[in-house]
């Protein structure tokens, strides 16, 4: 980028210039010579001059200001084709102009050496600008790193080394490092500062070796070539570099603490929540299996046979439902974990829904579920096992919470699969609608049991899809649970025989 | 003759309940606690079905079926918990003749157990080639599906799927197991052919699709003709 100074002008351009520029001058002034004095001709001869020294080095300008003195003697000053001068004046003048060209040639190579340096410090800036924005989208050190080098590699010549490492320990896993450049990246960590020519640390160098980050906070270090020692402005872009760099880094480190915290937070209140739960669901019906079971057990002779009956049932129901809270619990935790991976395959909602139908049959023997799913539905992309879990908790809340017929429907729509059930019970207050869906949160109506955590699992596994599961209900008129799946653009269509 | 059961159980209590209802119901139960005793037990007095727990302590129950597989045929009945999907269809896949989830009752015991024995029979008998239950009856040597009496047509691969389950009646045939039987090898990660096809096929013989009496899914796992 600004490695390159003012565009060079080879060796033999650069002469051909000046005699160029010279021959243009005698050839107007030999052209114009019925026109004008010898002072106007001299005057063209001023001209070349300044356009040579500001154009070229002062080497060519001071040649080209010789020049100009010497064809202007020759050609036009009197006595004419010969280099002598003939009066006093004539060599003032020749004199003058020699001066007037040194002089231009100085100042304008001190201009151009400014605007050049000012070329150079707008377009570092813009360089770091344009650094601070990339940064601001890097999510990964890897990321900072790349624009790092790439940033280095524009604004220095190089060769340059951009390491990223914790500590001065962490640099000897980088690999490929010459061990001098090992040396000087250990040295700069340690110390927190810049080595190298114009530092006053370790001047003999050949680079500079510039830390990312503090001594407190380091989090890598940089090699940068070409170093000169008066090239305090190119030092201190490196460092600005370098400084980028590091607050990146530094960003990048308390993001992820920030989220591993989080993390933390999150699991620590989902145990809670769990054991809250544990204390609570769990707790209720393995109360009611022992207490039934230590009945039958010491009371064995005195109970009648319609007890015994009675007082195994509900030992086998109780565990039923110990086993459906565990088998949520479970669920849950699984779908809250961050690395969750669904077994998708195709699957057909008739036979999920069929499956669930001949497992919930025995615990729906007046049939009150009446199941409506229409031929010919398109295939979804899910895990079988979640989606029927879904369905099975629905069906299950509906057939303890409602009563009557419960209806469950799938409908297929533009885009999407939507399943409901609907069901006749008591309904659910709007206060109460979104807190069913949390754990262990539960309508406590007519004193009997909620689902537990069924609705948040339901809820889960729907948002694992892309779908989502709503309610609508209003008190004494029964609640529609509403599961809505997107559908794969792409159906399979195997070739019919 | 009494037949005899191994049951491969680390489970103390679960052991002890399997073993007092199947002695109940007449079987001569061995029980091993580790696939090592299991091995052992199978050279010195091989079993007539093996009910094989996953999860055992001293390994991978897929070295067991494997093992087996290589010189006997005796049924493998694979109980697991419900989490445990991948490793019962690599099971089945690999030659357990059926499976059961943990909580089971054990009427769900005793009918699988009553399935595979039935199969066992099968395997060196001559095959079942007619199957009838409800109003349904499948005669696969006439080619011919009835239902209420009345022929249904079936498309050949349609009838090739069927007969697939029917020669595995009441026992579960994995998708991987029905792709590569009607389908080919190659063809054993097509899920939705089976979907499909299975669709057409409840909507022909079913009587209600949506709450199928014969064609049963096993979710993730498998397809199952009912038996009974």
């Amino acid at each position: 980028m600004d490695r390159s100074k003012t565009p060079v002008i080879s060796f033999r351009r650069r002469w051909g210039i000046v005699i160029g520029l010279l021959s243009l001058a005698t050839i107007a002034g030999l052209l114009l010579e019925p026109y004008v004095s010898l002072t106007s001709q001299a005057m063209i001869y001023v001209l070349v001059v300044v356009l040579a020294a500001y154009k070229l080095e002062w080497i060519e300008s001071v040649v080209c200001a010789v020049g100009a003195v010497t064809a202007l003697n020759f050609f036009f000053v009197p006595p004419r084709w010969t280099f002598e001068v003939e009066s006093q004046e004539h060599f003032i003048a020749l004199t003058t102009m020699l001066v007037v060209a040194l002089v231009i040639s100085r100042l304008a190579s001190g201009l151009r050496r400014e605007t050049e340096v000012a070329r150079l410090n707008e377009q570092r800036a813009r360089q770091l600008q344009a650094l601070a924005s990339e940064l601001s989208d890097a999510s990964t050190p890897q990321q900072v790193q790349t624009l790092g080098r790439s940033a280095l590699d524009a604004a220095f010549a190089g060769p340059n080394t951009l390491v990223l490492a914790d500590s001065v320990e962490g640099l000897a896993r980088a690999e490929g490092l010459a061990p001098a450049v090992l040396d000087g990246m250990r040295c700069c960590m340690k110390d927190g500062a810049v080595l190298g020519p114009g530092t006053g640390r370790w001047p003999g160098l050949d680079a500079w070796y510039l830390p990312l980050g503090g001594r407190e906070q380091v989090s890598g270090a940089a090699c940068v070539r070409p170093a000169l020692a008066a090239d305090e402005m190119g030092r201190e872009h490196a460092q600005a570099l370098c400084a980028l760099l590091a607050q990146a880094l530094w960003r990048l480190k308390l993001t992820t603490s920030m989220l591993a915290a989080q993390g933390e937070a999150q699991r620590q209140q989902l145990q809670s929540t769990f054991l809250a739960a544990i204390s609570h669901d769990l707790r209720t019906p393995l109360a009611a299996i022992v207490g039934a079971a230590s009945a039958l057990q010491t009371q064995h002779d005195k109970l009648d046979p319609t007890e015994q009956a009675r007082l195994l049932d509900s030992i086998a129901s109780e565990a039923s439902y110990l086993n459906a809270i565990t088998e949520n619990t479970l669920q849950l935790v699984r779908l809250a974990s961050p690395g969750l991976v669904l077994r998708r395959d195709w699957e057909s909602m008739e036979e999920i829904v069929g499956a669930v139908l001949a497992r919930m049959r025995p615990h729906d023997p007046d049939h009150r579920i009446r199941a409506s799913v229409p031929e010919g539905l398109p295939l979804v992309r899910a895990d079988p096992v979640l989606l029927a879990q879904l369905v099975g908790n629905l069906l299950d809340n509906a057939l303890k919470h409602g009563e009557g017929t419960i209806d469950l429907t799938v409908s297929a729509q533009p885009q999407q699969i939507q399943l409901c059930v609907a069901d006749h019970g008591p309904g659910i207050a709007p206060a109460e609608q979104e807190d069913i869906f949390k754990p262990y949160a539960r309508g406590d109506r007519s004193g009997r049991r909620g689902a537990g955590l069924g609705l948040a699992v339901c809820r889960a596994i729907a948002q694992a899809h892309g779908g989502r599961l709503t309610l609508q209900s209003r008190a004494g008129e029964g609640s529609v649970f509403c599961l809505v799946l997107p559908l794969d653009a792409a159906q399979p269509t195997p070739e019919l025989p | 003759m009494t037949l005899r059961v191994l049951v491969v159980e680390d489970d103390r209590e679960i052991r002890t309940l399997m073993q007092s209802s199947l002695s109940v119901e007449g079987f001569e139960v061995q029980t091993a606690v580790t696939l090592s005793e299991a091995m052992a037990l199978l050279r010195h007095s091989p079993p007539d079905v093996i009910v094989l727990d996953l999860g055992l302590p001293d390994g991978d129950g897929l070295q067991l079926v494997k093992e087996v597989r290589r010189q006997q045929s005796v049924p493998i009945i694979v109980v697991s918990a419900r989490h445990q999907e991948a490793q019962k269809i690599e099971l089945l896949d690999a030659g357990a003749d059926d499976y059961l989830t943990k909580p089971f009752s054990v009427g769900e015991l005793l009918a699988r157990i009553r399935v595979a024995l039935r199969h066992r029979g099968t395997a060196l008998a001559a095959a079942v080639t007619v199957h009838e239950l409800d109003d349904l009856r499948i005669d696969l040597a006439a080619h011919t599906v009835q239902r209420a009496g009345a022929l249904v047509h079936l498309t050949p691969t349609e009838f090739k799927l069927l007969a697939r389950l029917v020669r595995s009646a009441g026992r579960v045939v994995t998708h991987r197991q029905l792709l590569a039987d009607v389908w080919g090898p190659e063809f054993t990660e097509h899920t939705h052919y089976l979907r499909l096809y299975m669709g057409q096929l409840r909507a022909k013989i079913e009587r209600d699709p949506a709450e199928p009496r014969h064609l049963l899914t096993e979710t993730g796992v498998g397809y199952r003709l009912a038996s009974d």
